[in-house]
């Protein structure tokens, strides 16, 4: 009884159009979105040039690459509260406990499932597309995007992820955010917090939220990622 | 006959082990070439290296009788020199736009590039097929619309590695047909096969790879 509560009671906070929980909500869709598309470029630009090169330690950076998926959010929150703190090599900066701070961290964060999810499509695709763009006369550049447009299911895959690592982690946020409410509390920093409250409709009112925009910005994304059979070069 | 492009000394290493040692490779302008020989004995390694997609040792290089060198490949090859997979890859866009790809590539204008496609897919008898995405062509429509997107560019030498092997029937002769073309419009063409209708060809050279060696055979 006491769960089928708490449940009537997110949804009744939900369409109750509460201001607090609506600015918790675009704290964490905004600096999510931000994030990624600060590391996805960039990402894809990394993954894609280990994949397509050859060079000396390949084998190495591969593997710290997929190591680096392992990583606990927390210990890149740790990381980046020691650089970004006042006496921090960034501290400069004074994004500690704030937006910049938490968007900087969940860019962290995406970085590695990015690269990972990236290397592995560009591995996995047909030489035969790289060379021939190549023989056809293609740019390097112009190669680039040609094999990233044929592996585009799996590219579209590593920004699925990375926003799902991003909007679903929790250690970065309250580490480099400081859960400040209307500034930088995202949806999981406030669900911890209401929950060690016992302030359970609330958690729950965003527990349903964090799923809805999953839903939908995957649904987005696949839509993006066109028709998938012919994503793989013919 | 002009020479268009002379190899001497072309080597190929697989670590200690030595693929080839040609002396002397030369390729006049407008000719036909068939390289034959055995599986394995480096086919369409030669063409690979002489595409650009493979390094080899080469102690000389002479393209239309200036002196280039292979590694890196020299850019007045990559704009004359167009290859053909043995099983060519489409990139997922329509028939129009594989065909196009290197007329794009090389910052044709685009009415230029519509005119040449247009003429291209003529040639090649994929008109019907423009609008389409290639992963609906059959095998021997894929390999014309290969041979269109590497005509289109006009080269001055085209590597075609085993053209017919995966065709049959009418798909076959239909491919064959077109590569007399090709000569005829000035190209050079190399082809790596073991398809008799091929080898025989009217006109075409034959050159065979044996134990690392190449024999030339007049036409």
């Amino acid at each position: 009884m006491h769960l089928i509560e708490a449940i009537r009671g997110a949804f009744a906070l939900l369409f109750s159009g509460d201001a607090a929980l609506w600015q918790i909500i675009w704290v964490s869709v905004k600096t999510s979105t931000v994030a990624l598309l600060i590391a996805t470029p960039v990402a894809i630009l990394i993954g894609y040039s280990i994949a397509a090169h050859k060079f000396r330690g390949k084998r190495i950076v591969i593997w710290l690459t997929q190591a680096s998926l392992s990583l606990p959010t927390v210990m890149i929150g740790l990381l980046l509260y020691l650089l970004l703190s006042r006496q921090g090599p960034l501290g400069s900066l004074q994004w500690l406990f704030t937006q910049s701070g938490v968007v900087f961290g969940q860019a962290l964060i995406a970085t590695p499932v990015l690269v990972a999810f990236t290397l592995a499509a560009v591995q996995a695709a047909d030489v035969r597309i790289a060379e021939t763009a190549i023989t056809l006369g293609a740019s390097r550049w112009r190669t680039m995007f040609t094999v990233l447009h044929e592996v585009r299911f799996g590219v579209m895959a590593a920004i699925i992820n990375g926003f799902g690592r991003v909007i679903a982690e929790v250690g970065s946020a309250i580490m480099v955010g400081g859960n400040i409410e209307g500034q930088t509390r995202t949806i999981t920093a406030a669900i911890a917090l209401e929950t060690s409250k016992g302030e359970f409709a609330q958690g729950i009112a965003l527990g349903i939220v964090l799923l809805a925009i999953a839903l939908i910005i995957n649904a987005l994304l696949m839509v993006l990622q066109g028709d998938v059979q012919s994503a793989t070069g013919a | 006959m002009t020479a268009l492009l002379v190899v001497q000394g072309l080597r190929k290493r697989f670590g200690a082990r030595l693929l080839f040692d040609i002396e002397t490779l030369t390729i006049d302008a407008g000719s036909a070439y068939v390289l034959t020989g055995s599986n394995g004995v480096g086919k369409s390694t030669i063409l690979r290296i002489l595409a650009g997609l493979e390094a080899a040792d080469a102690a000389g290089l002479t393209f239309l009788g200036q002196p280039l060198g292979l590694s890196p490949y020299p850019k007045t090859l990559r704009q004359s020199v167009a290859y053909v997979h043995q099983h060519p890859v489409m990139f997922s866009t329509t028939v129009v736009k594989n065909i196009g790809y290197g007329l794009v590539a090389r910052k044709v204008p685009a009415p230029e590039i519509a005119r040449r496609v247009e003429a291209a897919m003529e040639w090649a008898g994929v008109t019907h097929l423009a609008a389409r995405h290639p992963q609906h062509l059959s095998g021997g429509e894929k390999q014309r619309v290969a041979l269109a997107r590497a005509k289109v560019l006009e080269p001055k030498l085209l590597l075609l590695d085993e053209p017919t092997s995966n065709l049959d029937g009418f798909a076959r002769e239909q491919v064959i047909g077109l590569i007399p073309d090709m000569t005829h419009a000035g190209s050079s063409v190399i082809m790596a096969c073991h398809d008799k209708d091929l080898i025989g060809m009217p006109g075409a050279h034959r050159m065979k790879l044996r134990d690392g060696r190449l024999q030339m055979r007049e036409a």
